[in-house]
């Protein structure tokens, strides 16, 4: 994918799509946090620590990517669960 | 006083805030007395679903703590 | 016997001049009228139960532009009220149906309705509401390679993690202090629920909702104290919203009237 890709800005599609991005920001926030606590046992090489991060930061840049192909702001991945708040931290 | 009170610019949220309390109650020779739980559930839904989207609403039960207070209000 | 109309109370003063009622409309543009009984006045109005009975009620509050035109009309009427002497302001949508029940929330909640009165003449509130600083956007990850740059990332984000969620603490802690402070200087305080994300976008981040009970001569005192003591905390971002009738401090009906 290169660069912005002009898509059809229907409420329903771009619904759907926040929809489905939200639910893998999740994954990789939470994968993060996994592969954070993982590093933090200490027992890893210093290449295996690069390359987690290395992966990571990839998996980041594919996210922003996904993003702004469908024309989304970081504050438009999120659901409002209610009393629970909200599914992800504020952007 | 009541001057500035009458002047100050209102925030719909900030009066639901203090109006609402802890929810509705009509009374009268039949009993309509409604659970505080049921009609601020009712009225929050109105004023979260205003805002349109795909966002999945649960309602919030309504439950005033107050840290101070003050005998019977 | 069935009846069409139901009565809107606005709210309830001591002794008000019946002619200051005159002229003045209420919610759905009936004639305020007062019912007095027990040394209490109450303010009310008539309503259509078409539109304000139990059922219609529950569709109409569903309803953001109703609930807003009658919450602002039922607010301005109270301060109306509130030139002629104190007033204990009503929750909305208080109706009833028949002048009989208004005479028995007077007779029934005298004491209480009393000592609120005593408790809000001569006082305003003033609300203080404080959010989380918004953080400073984390700078975008330099595109970069070779070895080290993964551990970077991750340096980065845990970094981020954390300062998040020192911020967060952080402006609880000063929100908490802030209340403490107010609640000292103040009459009377109360904390609010945090507001619906639906009406106040900035909802996630709030961390103080509260309200304070302070005597009108010295309601400029007590805000120029929020603006001190609010300066003194990075953390957080303070607001003040107000003067308010005292409704945090004095609303009817009380619970315990509400035996039918």
């Amino acid at each position: 994918m290169t660069g912005r890709v002009e898509v059809d800005r229907d409420g329903v599609e771009k619904g759907l799509a926040s929809l489905v991005l939200t639910i893998v920001e999740l994954l990789r926030q939470l994968m993060e946090r996994q592969a954070l606590r993982r590093v933090d046992q200490g027992d890893l090489t210093d290449e295996q620590v690069d390359r987690i991060g290395t992966t990571l930061m990839a998996l980041e840049e594919q996210m922003n990517r996904l993003r702004e192909h469908f024309g989304l702001s970081p504050e438009d991945l999120n659901l409002d669960l209610g009393p629970l708040g909200t599914l992800l931290p504020p952007a | 006083m009541a001057d500035s009170l009458a002047l100050t610019p209102i925030a719909l949220v900030d009066l639901l805030d203090r109006v609402l309390a802890t929810g509705v109650v009509i009374s009268g020779e039949i009993v309509l007395s409604i659970a505080d739980v049921d009609l601020v559930y009712v009225s929050l839904r109105a004023l979260l679903s205003s805002v349109s989207s795909v966002r999945a609403v649960t309602p919030q039960p309504f439950a005033p703590q107050p840290i101070d207070p003050v005998g019977p209000a | 016997m069935t009846t069409a109309g139901g009565l809107w109370l606005h709210a309830v003063m001591r002794d008000p001049d019946p002619a200051r009622l005159t002229g003045l409309t209420g919610v759905g543009g009936g004639a305020l009228r007062a019912i007095a009984a027990a040394g209490l006045t109450a303010v009310v109005c008539p309503v259509d139960l078409a539109e304000f009975g139990a059922e219609p009620l529950r569709g109409n509050l569903e309803d953001i532009g109703w609930v807003e035109a009658v919450a602002r009309t039922h607010h301005h009427v109270a301060v109306e009220l509130s030139q002629l002497g104190p007033v204990v302001p009503a929750r909305l949508a208080t109706i009833y149906l028949s002048d009989e029940s208004v005479v028995g929330l007077l007779t029934r909640g005298r004491t209480g309705i009393d000592a609120a009165l005593t408790r809000v003449s001569g006082r305003i509130e003033w609300g203080v509401k404080a959010y989380t600083s918004s953080a400073p956007r984390p700078t975008p990850a330099v595109a970069g390679s070779g070895p080290g740059t993964g551990a970077d990332y991750l340096r980065r984000k845990r970094a981020a993690l954390s300062a998040r969620s020192e911020a967060a603490t952080a402006a609880a802690a000063c929100a908490e202090e802030l209340h403490r402070a107010l609640a000292e200087v103040a009459e009377a305080s109360r904390r609010h629920p945090p507001q619906s994300r639906g009406l106040n976008p900035r909802a996630a981040s709030m961390v103080l909702n509260g309200s304070y009970l302070v005597d009108a001569a010295r309601g400029d005192r007590f805000a120029e104290t929020v603006a001190e003591l609010a300066s003194g905390y990075g953390a957080i971002e303070v607001e003040l919203t107000g003067p308010w009738l005292p409704y945090s401090f004095a609303i009817v009906p009380v619970e315990e009237t509400r035996d039918g």
